[in-house]
């Protein structure tokens, strides 16, 4: 163990006073946030516009009240400005073709008898050619109190069919379109796996640059051979798996610290947060063990250390940009699986977990998944023919 | 013989189909220099890696201090002191740090592995530039350390595997008198060449090894014997020297003499011991010598002997 910790403390000296391991750990991911921070730091601070809504609906329909009355209380809900205008269909055509609103909603004359008997009925929704996103959310509000509505249909031609007195069918549609779900979704925290962009592109360059972080470490092993040192600590009455272990420990401290100072001065500079510092630090232990066990495999086939690097960069850029290191990925059927096994897609969705307030015990998932990778690749390397430094 | 220090018994290694060391043995008693003397390609590399217990041998054994050496085996590695051929030091680390991370890691420690460490610094001549990163060195330097390295641990067998390639005339010269320095100390020294100059020099006994099998070996006396070497005196000046050639061929010791308008060829069994006799003789018959040259066998003719070819081929 004295031997272990006696090379591993060397080679850490080493790679302290080797810049290019500073700039490739640590200036080229910062600078890399840094631009796509400039780039793309604009989605998140979207501003909606104010959107104006022209409305044709019955006086007397209740129903149809209900759904302008939805409308209109869209206002000031995340960030919107709605301004509801109640004018008869024509003139609502009329500020549709003119610019004048961004949506128009026409309720026909007969929607509420017509939804409470189960009767087909429809409203006609008029989008502006330059309506933007507003009117999109307005839309889709719409159309979740239309299915509501629509769920009272049903009711009443299931109580029609059944032979319901009219005054209980009444009361059933009632409770149908305005009782409201029987179940709800609550989100916990925890369980919000999304992280804002700014947070996404820290942790993804951390995750990627983690890669190539351990890949000095290892690569190590080759550089000694090609030096000669190798031969030399060979000669020395250690046991062989000593200079092994050492290059392991090295790339796995190196990538620890490494993510680290990314989470934290990414963090700084982004404004973004990861949560509980334990289970963060626990993340990123096992996101290092990960990467380490995938250069280890690449030492094993890599003959130089010039291959080896090439071998890492490949490695890294297919992991990171699978992982959603620079942008969201996202993939169906196994593919999906596949990229769910991802390390680097592991540590963002335990950063997202933990930057939702989740904790040490909400991150078993990704922890499995990144120390299931290790394991599977340090297996894999035990198979695989060694063409490399240890042949 | 049981006190060798090295003991190499049938050797053998091969790659794919070359056996690139074939039924290799040699031994080293202590304070013994052994040359291991062939051109490039001929084994020794080989050879040392696996007495080092670098790789294993497919057939034969080695003996360290009277241990068996393999890779896996640690104990007779602490006996060792190995100077690669290529230089094995890392650059990111002083010269003082090169040598406590290899001293530490062959067990030496606190006021023991200082002490060891300055000692070895004094010794290749780095103390006062201990402090600086060994990237920094001349070439000179760097290989002084690289062997500075080999000697920490004061090892019984110390391998010195080619260790004057590549290197300025005065860095060479200092390298091999620290070399005669340590076997006069008492240390067994594998010193691998294939510099016959070198080999001539340093070398108690010289193997001489070629296509992985070591043709012969014995001091270079008895491998000058071992072709039935003669000395030759070649005699230039004015004179009559057919007629003294008579009197030169009565000398116990000449066995031919030849010669022509201006000069002799004697060919002798000792020329140093005869040529005072043979000079006085020379003159006695009213010779005015110019010059006198002697030319004794080498390992170079013993190789091309042995081999058929030349150390540098």
């Amino acid at each position: 163990m004295r031997q272990l910790l006696v090379l591993t403390g060397s080679d850490l000296l080493q790679r302290a006073r080797d810049t290019s391991l500073f700039i490739f750990a640590l200036v080229v991911p910062l600078a890399l946030m840094s631009v796509f921070n400039l780039v793309f730091g604009s989605i998140e601070q979207l501003e909606l516009e104010p959107v104006t809504v022209a409305v044709s609906a019955p006086a007397d329909d209740d129903m149809a009240g209900v759904l302008v009355e939805v409308v209109r209380g869209l206002k000031g809900q995340a960030g919107l400005d709605v301004t509801v205008d109640e004018v008869d269909a024509g003139t609502a055509r009329d500020r549709i073709d003119d610019g004048d609103a961004a949506l128009a909603l026409l309720v026909p004359d007969g929607f509420g008898q017509a939804a409470r008997m189960g009767e087909p009925t429809s409203v006609e929704a008029l989008r502006g050619d330059e309506a933007g996103i507003e009117a999109d959310v307005v839309l889709s509000v719409v159309d979740g109190v239309l299915e509501q509505i629509g769920a009272g249909a049903v009711t009443a031609r299931a109580g029609l069919a059944e032979g319901v007195p009219p005054q209980e069918l009444a009361d059933l549609v009632g409770a149908a379109t305005s009782g409201g779900p029987a179940y709800t979704l609550e989100q916990g925290r925890a369980s919000d796996e999304q992280l804002d962009y700014g947070s996404s592109l820290v942790a993804g360059q951390a995750g990627l640059f983690l890669l190539f972080t351990v890949g000095f470490g290892v690569s190590g092993l080759l550089l000694e051979r090609e030096n000669g040192t190798l031969a030399r600590l060979r000669s020395m009455p250690i046991p062989g798996w000593v200079v092994v272990a050492s290059k392991a420990l090295v790339s796995f401290v190196l990538g620890v610290v490494a993510t680290a100072v990314l989470l934290t001065v990414g963090g700084w500079l982004f404004g973004a947060e990861f949560g509980s510092l334990p289970a963060v630090a626990v993340l990123v232990m096992c996101a290092s063990a990960a990467a380490t066990s995938v250069m280890f495999l690449i030492v094993r086939v890599a003959r130089t250390s010039e291959q080896a690097g090439i071998a890492t960069s490949i490695v890294a850029l297919v992991l990171g940009i699978g992982g959603g290191a620079f942008f969201p990925v996202s993939a169906t059927g196994s593919l999906s699986a596949l990229l769910d096994l991802n390390p680097v897609s592991a540590l963002l969705r335990g950063l997202g977990t933990t930057s939702g307030g989740g904790g040490l015990g909400d991150i078993g998932v990704p922890v499995l998944v990144m120390l299931g990778f290790a394991v599977v690749m340090a297996s894999v390397s035990r198979l695989v023919p060694d063409r490399g430094v240890l042949a | 013989m049981t006190d060798d220090v090295l003991v190499v018994d049938s050797l053998v290694r091969r790659f794919g189909d070359l056996t690139a060391v074939d039924g290799v043995s040699f031994r080293i008693a202590p304070g013994e220099t052994y040359g291991l003397l062939g051109p490039n390609g001929a084994g020794k590399t080989t050879t040392i890696s696996m007495v080092a217990g670098l790789i294993a041998a497919d057939e034969g054994t080695v003996t360290v201090a009277g241990q068996p050496m393999t890779p896996r085996t640690t104990g007779p590695k602490r006996h060792l002191g190995l100077v690669p051929q290529e230089l094995a030091i890392y650059p990111d680390l002083t010269g003082r740090e090169n040598l406590a991370l290899f001293g530490r890691l062959q067990g030496l420690r606190g006021a023991a592995l200082r002490g060891r460490v300055e000692e070895v610094l004094s010794l290749i001549g780095l103390a006062d530039r201990a402090k600086d990163r060994s990237k920094e060195y001349s070439g000179g330097m760097k290989r002084r350390l690289n062997i500075g390295i080999g000697l920490l641990n004061r090892p019984t067998l110390l391998i010195l595997d080619e260790p004057t390639v590549g290197v300025d005339p005065q860095s060479r010269h200092a390298i091999l008198e620290s070399v005669e320095a340590l076997s006069g100390e008492g240390m067994a020294v594998l010193y691998t060449t294939h510099y016959m100059e070198e080999a001539e020099r340093l070398c108690d006994r010289i193997g001489i090894i070629d296509s992985g099998r070591l043709q012969a070996e014995g001091t270079r006396d008895e491998l000058v014997r071992l072709i039935g070497g003669v000395d030759t005196i070649r005699l230039g000046g004015t004179g009559d020297l057919a007629g003294a050639a008579d009197e030169l061929r009565r000398i116990p010791g000449v066995e031919r003499v030849e010669t022509e308008r201006r000069s002799a060829v004697l060919t002798v069994k000792d020329a140093p011991a005869l040529v005072a006799q043979v000079v006085g003789t020379a003159a006695a018959h009213g010779v005015t010598l110019a010059d006198v040259e002697i030319s004794r066998p080498d390992l170079e003719s013993v190789f091309l002997h042995l081999t058929g070819k030349g150390l540098r081929d």
